[in-house]
This record gives structure tokens, sequence and C-alpha cells, in this order.
């Protein structure tokens, strides 16, 4: 008894750092880091890009035909790609300007966005990203492709994106769509 | 627009033309080439049966048509990791469809369902001219036409999972239905179907409203050492027009660590073995690894039945066809057999959330469902392999 109930707090510890090793480090042979080590990029922009501005693409959903469509955006240029990404997200959850849908939910709020190895954004939103989500398989597809599309097509350091919630690992958007592994593009979803 | 105006013209010609002959109507022939994670999908489908003979010569695989019928052939343009190109042909008063690979170093495996016909050739790099896989002693699941797991003697089982439930009420209609409320009478209906017409035993991960984790359905049907895996759905989109249905299986996103992994997985089966015997945490963790990755040894035939099922709903519901698509579902990765999971209407149109309510409609998608399930069933026995 007393051995079945050990097994049962070693063996889901065990999988968690050996998750972690395997996502952050595969084969490599490098020492394991924990998440919380992985410095974030500073918040505010250098002062000599005050005016310094960057065209991106953001994709919207269409009413029409269900698919992702580009909106350029101004964004202030900044010191680092994780700022610039940051103001690329808080413009799609600000929402479309030519009658698109943000498939994000108004509420939600950007905590932070920093790069792990590998290409991967690491992108982390408050919890009513997934709590106000209006669920649904196509929905949760939909919101994280608007996300993945966005990100990789203006940054080339971006290949995948990997969310957290509240700081957290998430198993679903919302009941859907697993968010255990970073996102590639997926060009299906876009109309062009 | 102009296009279509002669497309149109043209129809009701042929129309007129071929109305007086009795007995020779014309039928449509749409081929499309799809690309799936391990292989190339090819399907030739028509509203009526077709007689069809492949013949290969090198990189080149003729299909041999034969129909009473006037036949109108459509391609869908092709892009594909391992076809070059498709066309259509004439031998011996006979449409040609001649298939051409990339690379003569393929193999093929072509299979057929009804209502509507449709001719499947599932095309993979390499083992050219091998013979059938015999199945060695520790040989890895990779050439998984046969459920890994030995069938036990006796009745198999079905798990039938209806979406959500208790706190989690998944997608919501606009007049407030939830999707948990819709999924549970699917899936009950088709439960009840099953088990007056086939001798499967059919488990539910939920017979009533209460909360279920996507964890533990899963491992209901690992636990039963289930045959097939059916999750059943409503569905929702940002956009309020969406409308039809779909039939998903899981696409694994697999980045290369996730390939390596497998990889690592399939070719050290002997190893693992030896690790599991040394120590016992270790096991534990090993499979549990393992079990996260389970799906993807099935992901073929779960293609397969999303096909069959994804075109009896077409028959049946009247609904738009939404065709078969590959998502990362969590309820979906940690199932070890052949698992899909149907999308029957969309709650969030207004439409569709009216019929999801209807009796009759639910009726009709547990039955789509069920014919589904009996073609897969036809193609994969549960006993002694095909
Ligand atoms: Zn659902």
């Amino acid at each position: 008894m007393p051995r079945r109930r050990l097994l049962l707090l070693v063996v889901p510890g065990l999988t968690l750092c050996l998750a972690a090793f395997f996502f952050f480090f595969q084969n490599r042979g490098e020492a394991p880091r924990e998440l919380k080590d992985i410095s974030v990029p500073p918040e505010t922009a250098s002062a000599a890009g005050e005016d310094e501005t960057r065209t991106v693409v953001l994709y919207f959903l269409s009413d029409q035909d269900g698919l992702l469509h580009p909106e350029q955006r101004t964004i202030p240029a900044g010191p680092a790609v994780e700022w610039e990404a940051r103001r690329l997200i808080e413009e799609l959850i600000k929402g479309s300007r030519t009658g698109l849908i943000s498939p994000l939910p108004p509420e939600s709020e950007l905590r932070q966005v920093f790069m792990i190895r590998g290409g991967t954004a690491v992108v982390d939103f408050s919890k009513e990203f997934a709590d106000r989500h209006p669920s649904g398989s196509t929905a949760e597809m939909t919101t994280i492709y608007c996300l993945v599309n966005s990100l990789t097509r203006n940054f080339s350091a971006i290949k995948q994106v990997f969310f957290l919630v509240n700081g957290n690992e998430r198993e679903t958007l919302n009941g859907h769509i697993s968010l255990a592994k970073p996102f590639l593009p997926l060009r299906s979803l876009i109309a062009e | 627009m102009a296009k279509r105006t002669r497309f149109l013209t043209v129809l009701l010609l042929a129309g007129l033309i071929l109305s007086p002959l009795p007995g020779q109507q014309t039928v449509t022939v749409r081929v499309q080439v799809r690309d799936y994670a391990d292989f190339t999908r090819l399907t030739l489908e028509s509203s009526s049966r077709l007689d069809t003979r492949l013949t290969r010569t090198g990189g080149i695989l003729e299909i041999h048509v034969d129909s009473p019928d006037s036949l109108r052939l459509r391609t869908a343009p092709v892009s594909s990791r391992l076809i070059r190109s498709v066309a259509w042909g004439r031998s011996d008063g006979r449409h040609v469809l001649s298939v051409v690979l990339r690379s003569s170093d393929f193999t093929y495996n072509a299979f057929t369902a009804s209502r509507p016909f449709q001719l499947m050739v599932d095309f993979k790099e390499g083992e050219a001219a091998a013979p059938p896989p015999v199945r060695k002693e520790g040989a890895a699941p990779k050439s998984a036409a046969q459920p890994a797991v030995r069938p036990p003697s006796g009745v198999r089982t079905i798990v039938i999972d209806p979406g959500h439930g208790g706190i989690e009420p998944g997608a919501k209609g606009r007049f407030g239905t939830l999707e948990k409320d819709v999924t549970l009478p699917i899936a009950l209906k088709l439960k009840a179907v099953i088990e007056k017409n086939l001798s499967f035993r059919v488990v539910m991960t939920r017979d009533k409203d209460m909360a279920v984790s996507l964890e533990s359905r899963a491992a209901l049907a690992n636990n039963n050492d289930a045959m097939l895996f059916i999750s059943i759905h409503a569905n929702g989109s940002y956009k309020q027009s969406s409308h039809g249905s779909e039939t998903f299986f899981l696409s694994l996103n697999a980045s290369d660590e996730d390939v390596r992994r497998l990889a690592y997985f399939e070719n050290t089966q002997a190893e693992l073995e030896g690790h599991i015997a040394a120590q016992e945490e270790e096991q534990d963790v090993l499979r549990m690894i393992l079990w996260d990755m389970a799906q993807s040894a099935y992901i073929r035939q779960s293609s397969r039945l999303a096909e069959l099922i994804q075109a009896e709903l077409n028959a049946l519901l009247g609904t738009a066809n939404r065709g078969i698509k590959q998502a990362p579902f969590k309820v979906l990765a940690e199932v070890a057999c052949p698992a899909v999971l149907v999308e029957a209407a969309f709650l969030s149109n207004p439409d569709e959330e009216r019929r999801l309510l209807n009796e009759e409609f639910q009726n009709n998608v547990a039955l789509a469902i069920y014919q589904g399930l009996v073609n897969y069933i036809r193609l994969y026995p549960p006993e002694g392999g095909r």
C-alpha cells in the first residue's frame, strides 16, 4: 500500500521532469533548465525606438469564407522579436479595422512572450484567453492559427508557437484542441 | 461567371441529349489526392458503382474504370509528396486514370466504400516489391494494418464518447443549447443501434451529465482493449454562418522531436522491455510517454474510419460536407485504437442548433455513424485480421 502511494507521487514527478527534458532539450545532452529561469526581455522600448515603426500583417477571420485574411498594421519597432511580437498580439486582441473577426476573447491579456530554443515563441495569456473562449473545435483552431500564422508570417525567428495560460501549461484551449505541443503554421487556413 | 453559364448550358444540353436513352445516365467521377502524415491517398468518387482494376508498371499505377454509364471526369489539382500527376485517358474503350508517382519505389493498398462509391488508394514510399510484410517477433507496429494488440477471443468493445459534460459545457448555441446536452442523446442512440444490430460490447465514457477528464476517456478505451473509439461533438465557430458536418482524426502536429521519440521507441522495443523489467518506476514513466503518442500507430485506420463515417453523414444528413480533417485533439491523442471525432453540425449556427435539438436529426447522425462503422468493420473484421 505505502509503496503504491509513493509510486503515485514519484511517477507524475518523474514524468514531468522527463517531459520537460524532451520538450526543451531533445537529445542534445544539455542540462535541463526550468521554465522560470528563462529571462524575459525588457518590456520597454529603447529610447531610440520611439519613432521607428514597422509594418506587419495580421490575420483575422472572414465571415465570408471562414478563412484568415491579412490586414496591415504599423507597430513601433522594438529592440527584440519578443517586444514586437507582443505589440502584434495586442493588435490582434484589439481587433480588425476592416470588419474581419478577431478570434480572441477581448478580455484576454497577454502576460508575456519569450523565445526558447528551436525558434519556439512561448506566448503566455491570462486565464480569460481560455476561460472566455466560446469553445468548439473550429473556433479553437481559428484562434490558435490566427496567432500562429500571424507570428510566423512576420518574424522569421519564430518557427512555432507554444501557449501558456496564466503561466501554466494547459491541456486544451477550451475542451478540444491540445495545447501540449508547439504549433507550426498552417497555411490551409489562410485565404490568399 | 461566363464559364459558369457555359457549364450550365453544357449540362442542360447533355441532359437533353442523354435523357431519351434508357439506362444511360451521366455520372460524375471525382479524383483527389491528399497527403497524410505517413502516406498519400488518392480518392476516386462517383455517385454510382464503378468496376475498377489496378495495374502497375514501374512508377505508374493505372486505374481502369468500367461503367455502363457515361462518365464525366473531374480531377482536382494535384500537389503531393508522392504523386507527380494524374491524368485520364482511354484504352480498349475504358477510361484509364494514370497515376504517375515521383518515384517507382512505392507500395500501394486499395479499397472501396459504397454510398457514394469510393475507391481509395493509399501510397507509401519505399518498401518496393517487398512481399507482404511478415510479422517478426518484436517488430514495431509500424506496418499497423492490423492492430498491434491481439484480439482476445470473444466480444470486442466499441467506446462511444459523448463530448464534454458536467461543469464543462463545450460550445454554446445562440438559443442557449449546450454542446454537452446534444452529444449525449446522439451517443445513446448510437449505442442502442449498435447493440441492436451488432455483437459488440458498447462502453460509454459517460451516460449522464457528468464531467469526465479527457485522459480518463482515452484510458477507458485502452483499459477495455477497445476496437474503436468514437467521440461525438457539435461544432462551434466564430463565424455564425459556418455550417455542416465533418469528421476528424488526429494530427500529430509532429515536431521533429516527436518523430524522433517515436522512432526511438519503435526501433528499440526489445531494449524498452529490458528497461521495463529493470525498474518499476521507470516502467510507468516510459509507458506514459508511449501512451501520449498511442494514437500515432493508428492514424491510417482512423483516417479510413473517418472517411467511411463522413460518407454516410453526407448521405443521410443533408448538411454541407466539410470533409475529413486532421487536428490535434487531446481526447484522441492517447487512444490506442482507431479513433475519430465526429462534429455533427454547428451549434453556433442558429439553423443547425435547431436541427441538433431535433430527435430525428439526432437519430440520423447516430445511424450515419453506425453505417460508417459497419462499412469499416467489413474492411477490418475484428477477428483474424482482414
Ligand atoms: Zn466538443
